[in-house]
């Protein structure tokens, strides 16, 4: 990623909640918690879908195990 | 003590991924909870319970648009990953929970009893399945979605656990008791 930022508003009661969260942790700042939040959604966006073959392999494997008939 | 009887509970995640131990903290802290021990009874994989309805078996139902979830509001009850696919549209509060996925297959394989000769293609769909549950929860209006580390809890129990315990955020669940549940003689197929 670049250096370049952006600037993007939030609620002012969120970023008092994100700031409460945070003491707690390690994390250093609101926008670092935000970033993170961020980038975690959409590399799970771009996940990639479930075959048929997927499935198959998935209800094989849970039922071996007892979770489906 | 009583969480909203209009909202459905879940705990959920891959399984073998820490689904029993969810249930039996937030059983531990006094969350109404629906499961039968008698259908699928502890054994050596699960040595404090299963903590399941229908003997494990509620994703035959889930397909089948069968599950009476209007029958288990206000109660905590377990589905696994692959069942929150056919999640009807409703109220649901849920506790996702993850682990190390070299441990899961370790421990699924150890549970089904088998040699899993294709294993990287297992570790992939699993991956797989697990980003799209992820997904596909939090782009639901009607869930809340708490995510929660296996390895975090065994290693942090007290940290990780006041994190569920804030997302209820009701003094009436008892932390310590929830905290005092985990047991770390039962974190076998430790890999990290």
């Amino acid at each position: 990623m670049d250096n370049e930022h952006s600037t993007v508003e939030i609620p002012t009661d969120l970023y008092k909640m994100i700031e409460e969260k945070i003491k707690k942790t390690e994390v250093s700042s609101v926008a670092d918690f935000i970033i993170a939040l961020l980038k975690e959604k959409l590399s799970i966006d771009q996940s990639e879908s479930l075959s048929n073959e997927d499935e198959e392999k998935i209800k094989e494997r849970l039922k071996a195990l007892g979770y489906m008939d | 003590m009583s969480l909203d009887k209009n909202t459905n509970y879940i705990v959920s995640g891959l399984e073998r991924s820490g689904t029993s131990m969810l249930m039996q903290i937030l059983h531990a802290g006094g969350f109404p909870m629906a499961f039968d021990n008698s259908t699928r009874p502890p054994d050596e994989n699960n040595p404090k319970g299963y903590f399941e309805l229908e003997g494990g078996k509620i994703i035959n139902k889930l397909m089948e648009k069968k599950f009476p979830f209007e029958s288990f509001r206000g109660q905590f009850i377990k589905i696994t990953a692959y069942g929150l696919k056919f999640l009807p549209p409703g109220r649901y509060r849920v506790i996702y929970s993850e682990r190390d996925i070299e441990e899961i297959l370790d421990s699924m394989e150890k549970m089904a009893r088998i040699e899993d000769l294709s294993r990287n293609d297992t570790k992939d769909v699993f991956i797989k399945l697990n980003n799209r549950i992820k997904s596909s929860i939090l782009d639901r209006e009607d869930v809340e979605v708490l995510f929660v580390n296996y390895n975090k809890i065994l290693e942090n129990p007290k940290d990780s656990i006041q994190e569920i315990h804030d997302f209820f955020n009701s003094p009436e669940f008892s932390l310590e008791k929830m905290i005092n549940c985990v047991d770390q003689k039962l974190y076998r197929k430790r890999r990290i």
